[in-house]
């Protein structure tokens, strides 16, 4: 602790010296530098470089060191804007105002603070707001812990958000950078969730290799939207953009039903960019290989420790990564486990989001076995020899 | 949006429907209006689906004409009766999630500053009491504490209509409402004095039994929010279905409201006084 | 070339410094060309709650991540991690590789259970005793240096990171801004400061102390896990 200082006059934010330029060349063309940081100091690194107008905190561990970080950022000038809110409803719709204004906005939380701001969350899509929300992922169900558990991640499947699911530093530092570009093209327009294993990435040192801080992201463009901002810059007429469409009557429904259908239009829209910019929106590794583990986040760490250790010992093991959750990428999976034997998909949340995913966009595609788990929960770990031997008995029990 | 906005290109007007001639010939852009303008002018709400002998669209209908700047004003409302009217208004509405006015507004307010800094753009939170004060309690109070420049008015029915009829935090000890079988236990929020504990700038209380002074109310709530700090104007909106008052009676029961309990009542901070000396003196 | 890896499990009590000596030992792998990352234990960060942190040392590049559960090192910065159960992992083996190495921060060797006796015995356990505290006082004349002694030993016993890189790490951590530390670390870190008057002073304590606890584990044959060059890491 210590007393505010004044700025002096002369004072220049540091981001009016950083240089516009695209989310194509800030993460594929620039050169880069590798360090050794840890997940929050690589959102760090990315919410400096993606030229945020606007960020808004609440405090909930894993997360905060993340947007305390970003509140050194804004007293440095690379954010222009920067208030600690109520709690997470607060800051949810705060975020979403300043998003309908037209400015880029960007917030973090974990679990329960996820949870509390989720009636707020889930009316971003249909609002058609494009803020960019960090999750750190963690316990949310009773008995309560502040380990990391990703079960969050399957209530915000179906709101037409966009999500991406980060493996490492590395990952949180690029998806959230193309998260801030894509949100904003004209034809996708929404909102997108940047999520991470809470402590396994957040607070552990990885290597992460990030381009000069003299760029950043080209600012969002207030004027190009699929809807107008809420900014009272076009003719008046008697129609609200959240129009209350409560009225029982086949307009109203058929008013929703078309939002909606081009809501999740607009997020397939999104792909192509992430396709892009991510350079493939899952990875493969041993493309040839009978048995397979699909995974998302930290599980796919831990599948890859696996993989090279089952390698070691002569047995070929594939790995598909799903980068983005939302678009989920389906044509890809098919064809790249279409001719699996056996298929596993660790998980790091006790519900098995992701297996039901997998398992009904493989359905009458593939013959695959397709293994219930491995899953841990609670916060624990997956040890990379529960992997290995899950694998084995899948290969015992489906010779 | 600049008033030009307004006017559409030459050779288009006479192709637009007649409601949006009458807006640009005759609406209240670029102009200052009177209570007793009321009826010769094309107003920003007309039509709206609130029930006969609403008092509480009455008063919105005077927030619409009282709005300084209509053509760079955002309203934010949430759930309730209020935003059925309000949402008709020529004016950008967020109809946005319960309780969350004026979280919303601070995000909204704090953007289009940095987004139009050479602009004032006035942003309005206005709902009823449950939306404020009981769902929306927390987001309340810290934008007060936070002196978030935007006027908050709540629209005081002292019950939750829209959803049927329930006691809100507003209603007064003893009145049996639905979830309040045996009477309200608690009595009436004063609202009045968290808005003066939090320091918002300019307090009113007011019933719309005097349209002229709804007018000045509103602008005063505006223009303080707009330069200096928070303003909350509270209003007593009767329910005049749950409280079952007789359509032809409901301004009889206004004016006696506020003899009873609901006297009209500003309190302002010295410096949204001083403010306010200096643009008032300057108008005349 | 065979994989080689050290998975390090660190317990010790809130406000030794274990999780500064994590992110210490792990950048210090890092500057010398080494892999390695770390997780800390989070339980609620509180001055004399356990505290656990992982560290994963290698050759090469690190998949794994999260907490280690079968580590074949372990430190522990203080003896009531063992004699009072102050420790997220009870008993405070478990989990430990078969031939694993155990740092302990004692002057004497500590008495165990017949159950846990056996058991370390029957995991071959390397059991080495540091008086880390000690040294602490003695060179730097403060026990808040008793983590950088745990740091010193560590370098000797692993090579890995060799001694000057260790250092430089040390300095990142003082004069850098490399590591985010939480609230009570930072509170913690003025405390040394105001104790040091300058940062010189104190990286100059912590370089002596480093330097004291590598010659210790060195004279106690500790080096190359304790057997030169002959004997096998333990298995990952």
């Amino acid at each position: 602790m210590s007393n505010a200082v004044a700025k002096p006059k002369d004072w220049v934010p540091k981001g009016d010296l950083q240089k516009e330029i695209s989310a194509e060349k800030m993460l594929l063309e620039l050169p880069r530098e590798l360090l050794f940081i840890t997940g929050s100091e690589a959102a760090r690194e990315a919410i400096k470089r993606a030229n945020i107008d606007c960020a808004i905190s609440y405090p909930i561990t894993p997360q905060s060191e993340t947007m305390q970080q970003a509140g050194y950022l804004y007293d440095e000038g690379y954010i222009k804007e920067y208030y600690r809110a109520e709690e997470e409803i607060g800051v949810m719709s705060a975020t979403a105002g300043a998003s309908r204004a037209g400015v880029r906005a960007l917030t973090a939380t974990s679990g329960p603070g996820l949870m509390r701001g989720m009636e707020a969350i889930s009316s971003w899509p249909g609002a058609r707001v494009t803020p960019v929300l960090l999750d750190m992922c963690r316990v949310i169900n009773t008995p309560l812990a502040i380990q990391p558990d990703n079960i969050e991640i399957s209530f915000l499947l179906n709101t037409g958000m966009i999500m991406l699911h980060a493996e490492n530093q590395q990952d949180f530092f690029d998806y959230t950078l193309a998260a801030c570009e894509v949100t904003e093209h004209v034809d996708v327009t929404l909102p997108a969730m940047v999520s991470v294993d809470g402590f396994f990435v957040t607070h552990a040192r990885g290597p992460v290799s990030i381009p000069s801080d003299e760029y950043k992201l080209n600012r969002r463009d207030g004027w190009r939207s699929a809807v107008p901002a809420m900014d009272n810059e076009n003719p008046p007429a008697r129609i609200s953009r959240d129009a209350p469409i409560q009225k029982s009557n086949f307009i109203s429904y058929h008013m929703h039903a078309s939002w909606q259908q081009e809501v999740f239009a607009a997020l397939e829209r999104s792909g192509k960019y992430f396709e892009k910019l991510l350079k493939g929106r899952i990875e493969i590794i041993n493309p040839e290989a009978e048995d397979f583990i699909i995974c998302s986040g930290s599980a796919v760490s831990q599948a890859r420790e696996a993989v090279r250790q089952e390698g070691e010992n002569g047995r070929v093991v594939g790995l598909v990564k799903v980068k983005t959750l939302r678009p989920f990428p389906t044509t890809s999976i098919v064809n790249a486990l279409k001719n699996a034997k056996r298929i596993l998909i660790p998980e790091f949340n006790q519900a098995g989001w992701m297996h039901k995913e997998v398992c009904s966009v493989l359905y009458g595609k593939c013959k695959a076995n397709i293994v219930d788990g491995p899953r841990v929960f609670g916060g624990m770990t997956m040890p990379t020899e529960m992997v290995i031997e899950w694998l084995a008995k899948a290969r015992k029990d489906f010779p | 949006m600049s008033l030009d906005t307004i006017k559409p290109s030459p050779g288009f007007l006479e192709h637009l429907p007649i409601e949006y001639q009458d807006l640009v010939n005759h609406g209240q852009y670029g102009k200052k209006m009177k209570a007793s303008d009321m009826g010769k002018f094309k107003e920003l709400i007309e039509e709206h689906p609130m029930c006969a002998g609403c008092a509480m669209t009455l008063f919105i209908r005077l927030v619409f004409i009282g709005l300084p700047n209509p053509e760079h004003s955002v309203i934010v409302g949430t759930a309730g009766c209020g935003r059925l009217a309000i949402s008709q208004g020529n004016v950008p509405f967020i109809y946005g999630n319960y309780g969350d006015t004026n979280s919303t507004a601070s995000g909204l307010k704090r953007g289009l500053e940095l987004r139009f800094p050479n602009q004032k753009k006035d942003v309005i939170a206005m709902c009823g009491d449950g939306g404020l004060v009981d769902i929306g309690f927390q987001g309340l109070m810290h934008s007060w504490f936070r002196n978030e420049k935007f006027a908050t008015i709540m629209l005081d029915n002292e019950v939750y209509g829209n959803t049927g009829g329930q006691e809100s935090g507003m209603t007064l000890k003893g009145k049996v409402l639905k979830m309040a079988p045996r009477g309200k236990v608690d009595e009436k929020m004063d609202v009045m004095g968290l808005a003066k504990v939090a320091g918002v700038d300019y307090i009113a209380r007011i019933a719309p039994t005097n349209p002229g002074r709804v007018l000045r109310t509103v602008r005063r709530a505006i223009l303080v929010a707009r330069e200096i700090g928070s303003s909350y104007i509270q209003a007593y909106t009767s329910c005049n279905i749950e409280y079952s008052i007789p359509t032809p009676d409901v301004m009889k029961d206004a004016f006696d409201i506020e003899k009873e309990r609901y006297g009209f009542e500003e309190i302002v901070s010295d410096r949204a006084k001083k403010f306010l000396d200096e643009v008032e003196k300057k108008k005349k | 070339m065979a994989v080689k890896r050290y998975n390090v499990r660190m317990a010790g009590i809130g406000g030794q410094g274990v999780v500064t000596a994590s992110h210490i030992i792990s950048n210090g792998v890092v500057i010398s060309g080494g892999y390695s990352s770390l997780v800390p234990f989070f339980g609620s960060e509180k001055r004399n709650a356990p505290v656990e942190s992982y560290v994963r040392i290698s050759n090469e590049e690190i998949y794994e991540i999260g907490e280690i559960i079968f580590p074949n090192v372990l430190m522990i910065f203080h003896p009531s991690v063992i004699t009072l159960g102050k420790s997220y992992t009870m008993p405070f083996y478990t989990g430990l590789k078969q031939g694993g190495i155990i740092l302990i921060n004692s002057k004497t060797p500590l008495k165990f259970s017949r159950d846990e006796q056996r058991e370390l015995d029957e995991k071959e356990a390397k059991l080495w005793y540091l008086p880390a505290t000690e040294i602490a006082n003695e060179v730097a004349k403060t026990d808040l240096a008793t983590n950088m002694a745990m740091c010193g030993a560590i370098s000797a016993i692993f090579g890995l990171p060799d001694l000057e890189s260790l250092a430089a790490s040390v300095k990142d951590r003082f004069v850098g801004k490399g590591i985010v530390t939480s609230g009570g670390t930072a509170a913690l870190d003025s405390a040394i400061e105001k104790k040091f008057a300058k940062k010189q002073k104190l990286l100059e304590a912590n370089h002596n102390t480093l330097k004291a606890t590598y010659q210790y584990a060195l004279d106690q044959g500790w080096a190359n896990e304790g057997a030169g060059s002959k004997k096998e890491s333990a298995a990952v």
